[in-house]
């Protein structure tokens, strides 16, 4: 099954993801009149700084099993097998926080969304697109993403490029290979700069 | 392989849906006190302030046991355990004066119920008593706590409450419609919730607690004299260091004397004092501390015989010994292993926690672990507050570990901080200050070693 892939060491911060996925979880799915709907639609990934202010997407991993899912009180969290992805009942949410104390993630937010009752404050997060992938589009912020931090593709094939990546890096014959070649170089640049200005 | 499950709580039915994914050929019997389907006990609570309505309780529907093919029976307690024979039994005098209404009611549901069932006649020694057997191979003991009782006189006045079931609940909302003042008794975290849904009502609330602020087992001073503003800010009255020597009333409780000479007038009374590992019928072969003692596995000190929830004791994380922690993800998390294993598949469970988040008004607080740790060098204690922002920040760090944590306001990260603490990574000591401003920084990988 297609998931998005995280790349963090890729990501340069731009946070288009986050305006794709807003207009994407929007009533009118047009960025322009998405800014005058009331609820106004939020983004459901998030971009934080690292320490070095390094960009870093983050988004629901859909895990297995779902800390959000067990924590969850009204059982308003459940998992849609087919799609492999973990979703959240507006009508039985009770916005009480206990999948924001149990997310290893913090990729959940409460707030009224068009989705939920009016009036009413709930939890929400990354439904990985379902709506577009009905459509046959991909999840927005894998859409969006030019620098190939967010990837939709098989998880396996991303697990094994990953593996093969570490495996030619053991490797006794073979000089180590960056994993992206190029972010490295500006990664390590934020990081000096960090250092200075820690110094000063 | 016979299951017996005792207790339908949620550590039992998630217990009950573990073994069942592993084992579907074994027999499964729950026995249970409350003949309700299985429910959300903390969503009493919001039941009782309004916000959820009690159709909203059940976390499984009526076909529950059926789906999964277990024999419930319900209404009934566990009377004893049998170690060496491995059996349990539920023996009682029905119609005892020893039982309040609510349980002769449900005894009469679950007589019903045995004869639809069609449960042997054989089983019940006389017209008045009941007795019945339940062999085991693999027992999972999850019976949950029971409120902790008062000593007052006047204890039998109507309108005094406990707040631990659906029912305790619903006989409170019976008397709201007439009740104007309430006195609530105990500041941890049932007392404060009752304080807060009858608040949220439109009562007069007092509360007797002991130390300067309310869940003082949760939260360090500062948050806790936070959320007392918060809640003086919305009407509560506030007594500390005293309680209730008498109710006083003629059938209905009318005022409260306490030990400092004063006198409350009440017209109802919620007690909150804390909660008990309900292991009163454990025979003293199956080692207990406050609750039952049990391995990484969930097994208590005689093989076959597990416990999990709020009536277990299993090592605290943050605080390193034989801890009970009673709340709804561990009994959840518990359940889960506890079944697993019991089914047969290995499964180490890492150890509790002790954590909770509470919305009130316009507060968040959430906290984890050790919050007030000792007098002792190897902890660390940061902290932040921006009273402009209203967000107060402290961390507990242990040596290069993160152990404890309260958050008041902005709390939808604290996510990763209890799971910082629950996997026990190290964080580099520079950077433990990141940690504070944004945990985030955290999964970003730059500051653990
Ligand atoms: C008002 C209130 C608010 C709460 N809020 C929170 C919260 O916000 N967050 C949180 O994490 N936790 C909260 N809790 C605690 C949480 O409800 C418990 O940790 C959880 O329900 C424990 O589950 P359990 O299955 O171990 O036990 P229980 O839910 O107590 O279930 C045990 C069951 O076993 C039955 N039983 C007991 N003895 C016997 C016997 N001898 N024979 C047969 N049956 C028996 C009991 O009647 C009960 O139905 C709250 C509790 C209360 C009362």
């Amino acid at each position: 099954m297609k998931q998005v892939v995280v790349h963090p060491e890729r990501c340069l911060g731009c946070m288009q993801c986050m305006i794709a996925c807003a207009t994407a979880h929007s009533q009118s799915k047009i960025l322009f009149s998405a800014t005058l709907e009331d609820p106004l639609p939020k983004p459901r990934v998030h971009l934080g700084a690292g320490l070095y202010a390094e960009g870093f997407p983050n988004r629901c991993r859909h895990c297995e099993p779902a800390p959000c899912m067990l924590a969850c009180l009204p059982g308003a969290v459940f998992r849609d097998p087919e799609r492999d992805t973990v979703l959240i009942d507006p009508d039985r949410c009770i916005n009480c926080a206990s999948c924001a104390m149990a997310c290893p993630f913090g990729v959940i937010r409460y707030y009224q969304d068009h989705t939920a009752p009016p009036g009413k404050t709930v939890a929400v997060k990354c439904d990985n697109c379902l709506e577009r992938q009905e459509q046959g589009l991909i999840p927005a912020c894998a859409e969006v993403c030019k620098s190939g931090a967010l990837t939709f593709e098989e998880t396996s094939d991303a697990m094994k490029r990953k593996t093969d990546v570490v495996a030619r890096s053991v490797s006794a014959d073979i000089s180590q290979t960056e994993l992206s070649p190029g972010f490295a170089l500006l990664n390590t640049i934020r990081k000096a700069q960090a250092g200075l200005s820690a110094g000063n | 392989m016979k299951y017996v499950i005792i207790g339908n709580g949620v550590a039992g039915i998630h217990a009950a849906e573990a073994i069942r994914q592993l084992d579907t050929e074994g027999s499964i019997t729950m026995i249970g006190d409350e003949a309700h389907d299985p429910y959300c006990r903390p969503m009493i609570s919001h039941v009782l302030d309004g916000s959820v309505t009690p159709d909203r309780l059940p976390i499984r529907d009526a076909g529950f046991y059926d789906e999964l093919n277990i024999t419930p029976v319900l209404g009934k307690r566990v009377t004893g355990i049998d170690v060496n024979n491995q059996t349990v039994f539920i023996q009682e005098k029905t119609g005892s004066s020893s039982m309040d209404t609510s349980h002769t009611l449900m005894g009469l549901i679950c007589k019903l119920l045995s004869v639809l069932l069609g449960d042997d006649p054989g089983s019940e020694t006389g017209p008045k008593d009941f007795r019945k057997v339940f062999p085991y191979d693999k027992l999972l003991i999850a019976t949950g706590a029971d409120p902790r009782p008062v000593k007052a006189e006047g204890l039998n006045l109507k309108n005094i409450f406990y707040m631990r079931t659906q029912e305790h609940v619903s006989q409170m909302l019976e008397v709201l419609p007439d009740a104007e003042n309430a006195l609530v008794l105990g500041g941890g975290l049932v007392g404060f919730k009752a304080a807060y849904g009858l608040l949220r009502r439109g009562l007069n609330v007092t509360m007797l607690i002991r130390s300067g602020y309310p869940l003082s087992m949760q939260v360090d001073e500062t948050a806790g004299k936070i959320i007392l503003d918060e809640l003086l800010s919305h009407g509560l009255k506030v007594k500390t260091g005293t309680e209730v020597k008498v109710f006083e009333g003629t059938d209905r409780v009318k005022a409260a004397h306490l030990s400092d000479g004063t006198e409350v007038s009440c017209d109802m009374v919620v007690i909150g004092k804390g909660v008990l590992p309900a292991l009163s019928f454990v025979p003293d072969k199956i080692q207990t501390d406050l609750g039952i003692l049990v391995n990484p596995y969930m097994e208590t000190s005689i093989p076959g015989i597990f416990a999990a929830g709020d009536v277990a004791e299993s090592v605290d994380i943050s605080r390193k010994t034989p801890w009970v922690n009673a709340i709804w993800p561990e009994a959840v998390n518990q359940g889960r292993a506890a079944g697993m294993n019991m089914a047969g598949r290995q499964v180490a469970y890492k150890g509790s926690l002790s954590r909770n988040v509470i919305r009130i008004f316009n507060l968040d607080v959430m906290t984890a672990g050790i919050v007030n740790p000792p007098d002792d060098p190897s902890y660390e204690i940061l902290s932040s507050r921006n009273n402009r922002l209203d967000i107060y920040r402290k961390l507990v760090f242990r040596e290069d570990k993160l152990v404890g944590y309260v958050m008041v306001n902005s709390v939808e990260q604290g996510g990763i901080l209890t799971s910082l603490i629950q996997n026990e990574i190290p964080v580099r000591k520079d950077c433990q200050w990141s940690v504070v401003s944004s945990p985030l920084s955290v999964i970003s990988g730059q500051l653990t070693n």
